[in-house]
């Protein structure tokens, strides 16, 4: 445990009857960082937030917040504030009573409970709603009465649990924005829990993805999305072409991954013998297109092309290699205009050995 | 904007107007007719003259049995809030599914027995060599005068309304957020603290409306006065009773009727507007 460790979890276990939730979680948050905790429903993301919040006991395993074991303390003696997925305002409160809340229970008096609910308003620009109903707001301000509940008191530390999954496209990236500046600005850090890849790259210092109650990786998001540190990862992000097969070595010393597609050269090996099952993953962005068969490229693999798809300046080719494997590829318009796209034409695809990246699991 | 009234809504609609119509608005208003007639010689005369009214508004005990009569179904209605809402809070929040059923069933069993059998039972239990004397008896207690008391009507109010004002608590606790629960407690409001600053405020419309029910129930009922209280104190119901025995005065009777009818409708309107408040869209 590091100085700068806010939160640590040690050997976690979540079960519910006979489910089991989390399996051994071992991880820690430090202090003042945005983290973001990522994976598909029922992958214990949101189990692993409400037990830091203490709306859930452990199974197994201790919580410490800042050092202090945390289990057996009810939500309400934690400073562990948490905005909700459907928000959980206080319907029969206006908003400036459902700001004050938390102050209130803590006995704050009530000249000072106004002046730092009105501070907050304002910080959060709805200084001019303050007397009106929940029902009367719109989805972004509501959005933004429930973080100034949660911070009005200041905390060392707020839980996130999906708050912007409600929101139309425009507003979430607007309130992302609100996110992090709020986060850089107070320098409270920030639990966030999300199914979105695109929230949880875009806000978060460092990302933990999960799986069936397990860490799958804890990272930078720019880390994470180079080099995933499993199949799974690789997988959910969905922005690799991945490939299995067995590490070979060749006389010259370089390595290569034997697939039923062919073998593939790499470089990037450390600690893997020949002979082992390992995935190769490689970023679509990094995957090449040509025409003819590219003369000198080590790594070519022929494939049918089966779609197309254009967002934006970007566009994604979809082909399909032998044995059904589908590659993607994307690129910028002005890349793809000299080539002949048309579906089920045959293209040669090809990248090169230094973007290739080694999972060392088959 | 209002839509043309159709055939279809209107054969659906129809047997509940003719019902309102036959069965509430014609007696009222044959009531309210009534109540200008007058009695001559233990016979009815139709006519129009105000002296049921100010006979009726200008005597003492007109007034004392009013004010006898909204306090005991006002102090119903406070009581039965109170004893019943533990009750509901653990139906509805403490109990698992299987025990809140069996518990829900327990409150609509009183129903099956009329409430004149359940006020006869309170007898037993209540009369001067009845049950709870026995008992205190033999611990050299008493007896103490518990049937024909004040007190006595009120063990018949709650009688009455106890279990529909459960049932109807319990009907508006399951319907609160949980998660509201939770964010109460997560913004260090304690268990007991959030009953009073969540639980209540989000089920008010359903306890102002079992409260109202209990009002309504005890504000009109003759039962538990006549056979529990002994007629001491005089309610309305009672009141009417007495009317229209004495000299066939129906239409004292109708300006009493119409006096309760009156105070009903506002206690409700009045009830149904603060259950309601601030529950715009």
């Amino acid at each position: 445990m590091t100085p700068d460790t806010l939160v640590s979890f040690e050997g976690v276990v979540k079960r519910f009857g006979g489910f089991v939730a989390v399996q051994r979680l071992d991880f820690e948050i430090r202090k003042g960082e945005f983290l973001a905790i990522m994976g598909s429903s029922g992958c214990g993301k949101t189990t692993t937030l409400r037990m830091l919040a203490g709306l859930e006991a452990p199974s197994e395993g201790v919580i410490r917040l800042s050092g202090q074991p945390v289990n057996d303390l009810p939500t309400w003696r934690r400073d562990t504030p948490m905005v909700w997925q459907s928000l959980a305002l206080f319907p029969f409160l206006n908003v400036r009573e459902n700001v004050e809340f938390a102050l209130k229970m803590r006995g704050t008096p009530k000249a000072e409970r106004r002046r730092r609910a009105e501070q907050w308003l304002e910080r959060m620009h709805i200084g001019e709603f303050a007397e009106r109903n929940i029902s009367q707001l719109s989805g972004g301000q509501r959005q933004r009465v429930a973080l100034a509940r949660s911070l009005v008191v200041e905390p060392e530390i707020l839980l996130l649990d999906e708050p912007l999954s409600a929101l139309d496209a425009a507003l979430k990236v607007r309130m992302q924005s609100v996110l992090k500046n709020l986060q850089r600005e107070t320098g409270i850090t920030f639990v966030y829990v999300t199914h979105s890849q695109s929230e949880a790259f875009s806000m978060a210092d460092r990302v933990v993805i999960m799986s069936r109650g397990k860490i799958e990786q804890i990272g930078t998001p720019q880390d994470i999305y180079r080099r995933p540190g499993t199949r799974f990862v690789a997988e959910f992000l969905g922005s690799s072409n991945i490939f299995q097969g067995t590490l070979a070595r060749d006389a010259q010393g370089g390595s290569a991954l034997e697939t039923p597609l062919g073998s593939f050269a790499t470089e990037n090996i450390t600690g893997l013998e020949a002979g082992a099952q390992a995935t190769m993953t490689v970023l679509d962005t990094k995957t090449h297109l040509a025409a003819e068969r590219p003369a000198g490229e080590r790594n070519v693999l022929a494939a049918r092309m089966i779609g197309e798809e254009f967002v934006g300046s970007v566009a994604t080719i979809y082909l399909e290699a032998a044995g059904g494997q589908e590659i993607r590829v994307q690129k910028g318009h002005d890349q793809l205009a000299a080539l002949p796209l048309e579906i089920g034409r045959e293209l040669f695809v090809h990248w090169n050995p230094a973007d290739a990246h080694i999972i060392a699991e088959a | 904007m209002r839509r043309p009234i159709s055939l279809y809504g209107l054969t659906f609609s129809l047997p509940l107007l003719i019902w309102q119509v036959l069965f509430f608005v014609f007696p009222l208003l044959f009531l309210v007719a009534l109540s200008f007639w007058t009695v001559k010689n233990f016979a009815l005369r139709p006519g129009f003259d105000t002296v049921n009214w100010t006979t009726i508004y200008g005597r003492a005990v007109f007034w004392q049995a009013y004010g006898t009569t909204l306090a005991l179904a006002a102090a119903a209605s406070v009581l039965t809030t109170v004893l019943a809402f533990p009750a509901a809070y653990a139906i509805a929040f403490k109990l698992s599914d299987t025990a809140r059923r069996w518990a829900v069933f327990l409150m609509v069993i009183p129903f099956f027995t009329s409430y004149l059998v359940r006020v006869y039972s309170w007898q037993i239990f209540l009369s001067d060599n009845g049950i709870f004397n026995a008992i205190l008896g033999w611990i050299g207690l008493g007896p103490f005068a518990m049937l024909n008391t004040p007190g006595a009507t009120m063990m018949g109010y709650l009688t009455l309304s106890y279990p529909l004002v459960v049932l109807l608590q319990v009907f508006s606790l399951t319907f609160i957020d949980r998660t509201l629960i939770e964010a109460a407690h997560n913004l260090r409001c304690g268990r007991l603290r959030t009953v009073f600053e969540v639980i209540i405020p989000s089920a008010r419309t359903g306890l102002v409306i079992a409260a109202l029910f209990c009002f309504i129930l005890s504000f009109g009922d003759f039962v538990s006065p006549v056979y529990l209280g002994g007629g001491k104190p005089t309610t309305l119901s009672i009141l009417i009773t007495d009317t229209t025995k004495s000299g066939q005065q129906w239409p004292r009777a109708a300006v009493i009727a119409l006096s309760m009818i009156g105070t009903l409708m506002i206690v409700a309107f009045t009830a149904v507007t603060f259950a309601y408040r601030g529950k715009t869209k």
